[in-house]
């Protein structure tokens, strides 16, 4: 009941495989790959109004905003039917499945525009980050 | 007794054994490995126990005088685990490489269902659904379970698609399950896969007391709908993957929710399940196909890590959800 070498070779080889491929699709990896700026909010009549595109993922993934000021989420979906269509907003208990094709305004108040606020698809595969600063 | 895994496998060599003529009664110890057997013989132990062998032989179990050794091979493991991560990169990088982008309409027709339940399948979907598949039928297959078992699943989750589509479509109201419900159920899933996975890699026979091990009762209803009357398991769990938080078909079930009509909405529901068919049923029938051949230890063993894997995102994935962890992961 002992490894042998092949077997120790062989674990060794696919451990550091599989950490190379969940470096791949870690969060941090793929906001560094995808642009050098990340976006800010911009505010229209004192709301604040930031636009995140839902499809095969969320975009964009990070997004600047200012903190305390009264806010739209505006996620628009064209054609999307995977999981990035079911957001969850912990922080908020929010969650909704959206309509394939459309856009849906998620209020946030000015009190709860504050730190960084996760908003994920509800099995957790895709993400998307608002700083509020 | 050697092939003995599980509470399920117990009630099983129990219920062959006692249906002898001859035996009186047959308990099983799986924590020894043995099998106390009761009843009116002729022959000698040794034969006596070739005799009883031959009747477990189908469903891979052997019993014999002498005590069974460990024989957990590991060498088994030089070959599943190179498979497994195989299978998890290339999962991973599926995931990265953006399929979804190809739905490029958003008016369902059928033809558009049946697609996007093709893409679901090898999605994120998959981590979920056919994780919970692979680990159900693998297991299945190891406790001697036959294609019905696989063939009731996949029944049970085309006609629940199309009944509970249909139902989407006239009453109007999408059926899915709320926020904590759903961390629940993904927590509950993450779980069951995590304790099938353990079970499949097969090197806990020294620790069998403190292996994990599906209740009795539980694993004798899923694994076992061949060998007794218990076809509704299968097919209910077939039914229960409606609920399972995939995203697809999620979706799908708000457009099915559009179309207004039983007919309709079943239809579209039962499509789209269409689509997610030729994985899964690769999945179920493979691995009972597999289970047959020399080098089922391999597969097993390649299942069980594929399964832990997937047992293990679902479950960061979930308590990200429930904003507990930040999400490791964006595909």
């Amino acid at each position: 009941m002992h490894m042998n070498t092949q077997t120790i070779v062989s674990l060794a080889v696919s451990v550091a495989l599989v950490g190379w491929a969940f470096w791949i699709v870690s969060p941090k990896s793929s906001t560094g790959s995808e642009g050098t700026t990340i976006p800010t909010a911009i505010v229209v009549d004192g709301t604040q109004i930031i636009d995140i595109r839902a499809k095969g993922g969320y975009s964009p993934r990070r997004v600047v905003a200012k903190a305390g000021v009264p806010t739209v989420l505006r996620v628009s979906t064209n054609g999307t039917f995977d999981c990035s269509s079911s957001v969850v907003i912990p922080k908020l208990s929010y969650q909704k499945f959206l309509q394939p094709s459309g856009t849906e305004d998620i209020t946030i108040p000015a009190e709860q525009a504050q730190g960084t606020l996760q908003g994920l698809c509800s099995m957790g595969m895709y993400n998307f980050q608002i700083k509020f600063e | 007794m050697s092939g003995t895994h599980c509470a399920a496998c117990a009630v099983l060599i129990e219920q062959i054994l006692a249906e002898q003529a001859n035996i009186e009664s047959a308990k099983v110890f799986l924590s020894s490995r043995q099998v106390t057997v009761i009843g009116i013989f002729s022959e000698s132990p040794e034969k006596i126990a070739e005799e009883l062998s031959k009747l477990v032989q189908s469903h891979g179990y052997a019993i014999s005088v002498e005590k069974q050794t460990n024989d957990a091979q590991l060498g088994d493991f030089a070959y599943a685990v190179p498979i497994a991560a195989a299978v998890i990169i290339a999962f991973l990088l599926l995931q990265k490489a953006g399929l979804t982008s190809l739905i490029t309409s958003s008016n369902v027709s059928y033809g558009t269902a049946f697609v996007i339940g093709l893409i679901a399948s090898v999605s994120s979907c998959l981590a979920i659904v056919g994780g919970l598949v692979l680990s159900l039928s693998a297991s299945s297959a190891k406790e001697g379970g036959t294609w019905r078992t696989q063939t009731l699943f996949h029944v049970g989750r085309l006609g629940g698609f199309f009944i509970l589509g249909g139902l989407v479509g006239l009453l109007g109201n999408s059926l899915h399950l709320g926020l904590t419900a759903n961390i629940v159920l993904s927590v509950a899933v993450a779980l069951v896969m995590f304790i099938l996975g353990v079970n499949l890699l097969d090197v806990f026979h020294f620790t069998k007391r403190l292996q994990l091990t599906m209740p009795a009762r539980f694993g004798k209803h899923v694994m076992n709908g061949s060998t007794h009357d218990h076809y509704l398991a299968p097919l209910l769990v077939g039914v229960g993957t409606f609920f399972l938080p995939c995203g697809f078909t999620q979706s799908m079930q708000l457009y099915a929710l559009s179309t207004g009509t039983f007919m309709q909405g079943a239809l579209t529901m039962f499509v789209f399940a269409l689509g997610t068919f030729p994985v899964l049923a690769l999945l179920s029938f493979g691995s009972l196909n597999i289970a047959h051949k020399p080098w089922k230890g391999i597969f097993f063993k390649t299942a069980g890590i594929i399964v832990i894997a997937l047992a293990l995102l679902n479950f960061t994935n979930a308590l990200a959800t429930a904003g507990v962890v930040n999400p490791l992961f964006n595909f």
